[in-house]
């Protein structure tokens, strides 16, 4: 019995130990077959390597160059360049064409109404969104840009927005000779603030003497031609021909066939000089001229039952504009005078109260002058001055007196509030008006910093 | 006979403008205009007595504040290359100017416009141009001309555009450029030995002149005073930046000459921190005439401002 016992346990013990030998066997043989499997990989990626020096092997004895080090470098960094100039490349597809809005709103008091102040908007309180501006611009090709100024404002009577192109113009850019043309409809080259939109106005409403004499922006559809001179200094002559000018409508002459003598002739010579780095001075003569008026604004009846009917247009015009704007910190202090004076001569076919017709030249004059203190980057100052002769009545006089303050947030974004006292003399049949103005404009989208309000 | 007139002043003006436009406005030497101070100190160093180089900016205005003078015109008008920064950083004052210059040669897209912008990774590229963000940059960052190191990138095309229009004069070019760089890399050299002090400094400035300049020298760019490009700080903002300087330490604040000094002087004197005024391009501050000089400056203030600090 004990001899059974003891071979049982000998059979257990071998079993196991033959059990146990067998699995260190079988974990032994897959460990060796994956060395051997790894050891194939090697020995496959050295055959490769081996295969890849080979070929250049070939290649140097072909005689084909290899590339150096600084190959290399000037590789790589010509693929960060690429990946560079695609970022940069992507953003102008935004803007293409560069699409912007410009909005203003004016709330305002006047004292009196309109028929006492001869306004076009009503007296006592009053808010009006004057504009919204879309603006687009872009190149035609490489010899031209276009660009259009697409407003909607609020008809002063029924409250509607109105829409209206300002401006959609073509513009050469590589002509010869210092030459650019403008054609289409655009703001014709006049005086100094003539030819800027109501929004860019360094004061809340345009200067009399441009409302009266020009008819607020220099609206016109015609062509332009500006050459810059070409000497040491900054001379730049413009002329420009077109169917109307300023607030013309409609268009002059519009009838059967219209001569030129029909059209309407304007040009400015401008130049600039530095007196000192931080002070400029920049002087300019206008002129404008419509040989042949038939019926523009209709006939005026004068205090003495007269009536004139205009038939040539003469308007000149003399600016200066000093500047002080210190180089290091130009962005926080200025100080600009502006000033210009216009000089309206126009003759009319006149038939007095016994029915007897003749000619007759009226001459008249304008001017406007302001100071404009920027004492802060968000924060500026002024004061303007305004007079003006009536064109068809030199006797009836209009004077303004605006102080006004303006807040830029940013560049977008601008609050400006004005005081306005408006006073007439007794044959011009107004009465004096006491205003105030709060005018907010701002820009979104794309935004140029133009040449013309610089 | 008014008519008659008109078109005899009109063809008189049109054939002296073409005379007139055919005479040569300058004689054998190549005629540069560059946006800044830094680029014209680049163009000299490399066209030496060949070129005749106008920067319009002095030195002493913002970079992106340059004012836009009808003087400079005439002289844009008979250049033969216009250098610029690029990415952006002229957009206030050049495309106006350019387009008033009526010269072909240097406008986008010819040899004569030199955008030392290209082989440039900018930094900052803002996902948005929102204007919610400030005035910002589309392209980045357009500051590198304060890594030296990125201003041989500048000078490189420099160069390149130098050896395009004016090709028999490329060992003349290629001699005094390999002069300038042999002098600049041994400035890099000692600039990056003096500024091992400056490395984790945290510092703050007024506007966002700074980041390439805080990358070369392992410096801890903190934030702006300013409140977003372009857009001055609010009580709040200057409030924030204060109590944040103070937590993280910050104890450099830089005011670029043409700010005003009274905000970034207030927040140096609650935090503590020291208040260096720094140029951003040559001829910013008295003795940095040139783009070395400037540099040399700038690490100089910066290492001086560490070390009073400790």
């Amino acid at each position: 019995m004990a001899t059974f016992r003891i071979f049982i346990m000998l059979s257990a013990l071998f079993l196991t130990a033959s059990l146990s030998y067998g699995a260190d066997l079988d974990e032994r043989l897959k460990a060796l077959e994956e060395v051997s499997k790894q050891q194939q990989k090697v020995i496959e990626e050295q055959q490769r390597l081996i295969e890849g020096l080979k070929q250049d092997l070939n290649k140097l004895q072909a005689g084909e160059p290899q590339k150096s080090t600084e190959t290399q470098v000037l590789e790589l960094k010509e693929k960060v360049d690429q990946v560079a100039e695609a970022q940069t490349r992507t953003i102008p597809s935004v803007f293409n064409p560069a699409i912007g809005f410009v909005g203003e709103a004016v709330f305002s008091y006047r004292s009196k109404g309109a028929s006492l102040t001869g306004s076009s908007r009503p007296g006592g309180f009053d808010a009006f969104a004057r504009s919204v501006e879309l603006n687009a611009a872009a190149s035609v090709d490489p010899f031209a840009k276009a660009y259009i100024v697409a407003n909607a404002s609020a008809d002063a009577a029924t409250g509607e927005a109105t829409f209206s192109i300002e401006e959609a113009a073509l513009q050469t850019e590589s002509l010869p000779g210092n030459l650019t043309v403008k054609a289409g409809r655009f703001f014709g080259e006049f005086g100094r603030l003539a030819y800027i939109h109501d929004h860019e106005l360094p004061f809340v409403n345009r200067p009399l003497v441009l409302a009266q004499y020009i008819g607020g922006e220099s609206r016109t559809d015609g062509v332009q031609l500006n050459w810059l001179v070409p000497i040491e200094h900054y001379v730049s002559l413009t002329v420009g021909a077109g169917n109307q000018f300023g607030g013309d409508v409609p268009p002059n002459n519009v009838g059967d066939f219209r001569r030129a003598g029909g059209l309407n002739y304007w040009g400015r010579l401008s130049s600039y000089v530095d007196i000192t780095p931080d002070i400029s001075l920049e002087p300019g003569v206008s002129g404008l001229w419509n040989p042949k008026t038939v019926d523009r604004g209709g006939s005026f009846t004068q205090p003495d039952g007269s009536t004139l009917s205009e038939r040539e247009r003469r308007l000149t015009g003399v600016d200066l504009t000093l500047s002080y704007k210190p180089l290091r910190d130009n962005q926080f202090t200025s100080i600009i005078w502006g000033t210009e004076v216009l000089y309206s001569h126009n003759r009319y076919d006149e038939v007095n109260s016994d029915g007897l017709a003749f000619s007759r030249d009226i001459g008249s004059y304008g001017l406007y002058s302001y100071l404009a203190y920027k004492f802060h980057r968000q924060w500026s100052a002024g004061f303007l001055y305004g007079f003006v002769e009536d064109a068809q009545d030199n006797t009836a006089r209009t004077y303004e007196y605006s102080p006004f303050i303006t807040w830029s947030l940013s560049h977008w974004n601008q609050l400006r509030l004005q005081y306005t006292y408006t006073n007439h003399n007794a044959v011009s049949g107004l009465r004096p008006d006491n205003a105030v103005y709060l005018q907010w404009a701002w820009i979104i989208g794309a935004h140029s910093h133009g040449w013309q309000q610089r | 006979m008014k008519f008659k007139l008109l078109r005899i002043v009109l063809t008189l003006l049109l054939m002296t403008a073409f005379c007139l436009s055919a005479i040569p406005a300058y004689a054998n030497k190549i005629t540069i205009v560059t946006t800044l101070t830094d680029l014209a100190d680049l163009a000299r160093a490399i066209g030496g007595d060949l070129v005749e180089v106008h920067s319009l900016a002095t030195g002493v205005e913002d970079t992106h504040g340059v004012p836009m003078k009808p003087s400079f015109v005439p002289v844009m008008n008979r250049a033969d290359l216009l250098i610029l920064v690029g990415l952006d950083c002229e957009h206030a004052f050049l495309p106006a100017l350019m387009e008033a210059s009526k010269n072909p040669r240097i406008q986008k897209g010819n040899p004569g416009y030199v955008d030392c912008s290209k082989g440039v990774v900018p930094r900052d590229v803002p996902k948005s141009t929102d204007h919610s963000e400030g005035d910002v940059h589309p392209y980045g960052n357009p500051h590198y001309m304060l890594d030296p190191v990125l201003a041989k990138t500048a000078l490189s095309n420099i160069f390149n555009a130098m050896a395009t229009v004016a090709p028999q004069y490329i060992a003349e070019f290629t001699s005094n450029r390999d002069a300038y760089l042999a002098t600049l890399n041994a400035k890099i050299a000692q600039w990056e030995t003096k500024a091992k002090v400056l490395k984790g400094v945290k510092f703050v400035s007024y506007h966002e002149h700074w980041p390439y300049f805080a990358e070369r020298f392992g410096m801890n760019y903190f934030g702006t005073i300013e409140l977003k490009p372009g857009i001055d700080p609010t009580a709040r903002h200057i409030e924030e930046l204060t109590a944040a300087m103070k937590a993280q330490h910050v104890t450099i604040v830089v005011r670029e000459p043409q700010f005003p000094e009274k905000t970034p002087k207030r927040i140096a004197e609650q935090t503590g921190a020291t208040l260096v005024t720094l140029p951003i391009m040559p001829g910013g501050v008295p003795n940095t005439e040139t783009y070395i000089k400037m540099m040399d400056y700038i690490v100089n203030t910066m290492v001086a401002a560490v070390q009073a600090g400790k």
